[in-house]
């Protein structure tokens, strides 16, 4: 019970690192994402052959935890929402593969997936995302998290400047002990690299995203 | 319960969005064009092509970079796209990347400050309004309305 306990948490706290730039790149495009929270440390890459949709491969390491996942995700763009100042987009999300302990953890590796919808609307100087996910194997009942974003430009970058975002994060994990996480963090952009630096509130632990586009 | 939550801030989440395309489409009526940025040339006798659907504004000023400059100067001629949607630099890296593969294309550039795509075509090259269209859909955006500049009114 305690292992299940264990897992469920380390597994809500380490899906939870979550990729809010945008999964679906353009045709015959790929895209790296790497992620490390105060949980765990990730790395996306996908490739995207149709406007549509991406696929990629995701591997992730609960640091506290010793518990790795590895599967193929693919995410799907379901609606785009084009204006003269503001793009918006719905997209939807599933994986699949195993995971397992690492380390000192002796947890056997099991198949498991997930599901999962990632909303944003932005324009040049404001964003919102909002992103949920469902994970489930065989030893779990089921996780679920959520988690939101907000931002603001204080200027607005032309094409190739370094583009500054200020934004909070606060995500919501009804598994865990600290239920609500809040993660302030600064979005450098220029080009097709984009870094994001962060500290978490909540767990006193550094934030570091890094997203480029080839 | 869970999903309750979620499609309620799911909902609460888009309603920005919805009203901010709807609120658009009607400030698009009414939107006039400055015509006084230092780095645009305008040109007397363009070519529009618009999708009335989207009632975008026009953009037809071409934007200069040297180069955009130096196809001019090699006799190309260019297009002025106006695209919806473009708000970052991966949306300006999508077309550059998309529309750099082409043949025809001797230089692009995307501007975000003015939401267009300027592409300069090599010497008697051209790429016709429905491909221009297909290949900005290609890299995730929408092309509103395109403005074609023959080389002669470019010299």
């Amino acid at each position: 019970m305690l292992r299940k306990i264990a897992t469920i948490s380390a597994i809500g706290l380490g899906l939870a690192a979550s990729a809010h730039a945008r999964p679906v790149s353009y045709v015959g495009g790929w895209t790296l994402i790497e992620e490390s929270d105060r949980q765990s440390t990730s790395l996306l890459a996908h490739y995207t052959p149709d406007p549509a949709f991406s696929i990629g491969w995701k591997s992730e390491w609960d640091r506290q935890n010793d518990i790795a996942l590895h599967g193929p995700q693919f995410t799907y763009l379901a609606k785009r929402w084009f204006g003269e100042d503001y793009q918006a987009n719905l997209y939807a999300f599933t994986g699949a593969g195993w995971l397992e302990g690492v380390d000192s953890n002796p947890l056997s590796a099991e198949g498991m997936g997930y599901v999962g919808l990632l909303a944003d609307w932005e324009t040049r100087s404001l964003f919102a995302s909002y992103k949920t996910r469902y994970l489930d194997s065989h030893s779990l009942d089921g996780n679920f998290l959520q988690a939101a974003r907000v931002g603001w430009a204080p200027y607005e970058g032309d094409t190739g400047d370094l583009h500054t975002w200020l934004m909070l994060e606060v995500d919501h994990r009804p598994d865990n002990e600290e239920e609500l996480g809040v993660t302030p963090l600064v979005r450098l952009f220029k080009d097709t690299a984009l870094l994001e630096l962060g500290w978490s509130l909540t767990d006193d632990q550094p934030l570091i995203n890094f997203t480029y586009r080839f | 319960m869970k999903l309750v939550s979620l499609s309620l801030i799911s909902l609460l989440f888009f309603a920005p969005a919805w009203a901010q395309d709807h609120h658009a489409s009607h400030e698009n009526h009414a939107e006039h064009h400055s015509t006084d940025h230092s780095d645009h040339v305008e040109h007397a006798e363009h070519e529009h092509h618009t999708n009335d659907a989207e009632d975008a504004p026009i953009h037809t000023q071409l934007t200069h970079t040297p180069e955009i400059h130096q196809a001019l100067e090699a006799g190309g001629d260019a297009v002025v796209v106006s695209v919806l949607g473009v708000v970052c630099d991966f949306c300006a890296k999508a077309m550059d990347k998309t529309f750099s593969k082409r043949d025809e294309v001797a230089a692009v550039y995307v501007d975000l400050d003015h939401k267009t795509l300027n592409l300069v075509f090599n010497p008697a090259q051209s790429i016709d309004e429905t491909s221009i269209r297909k290949l900005v859909k290609k890299a995730g955006y929408r092309a509103a309305e395109l403005t074609y500049i023959p080389s002669m009114n470019l010299n």
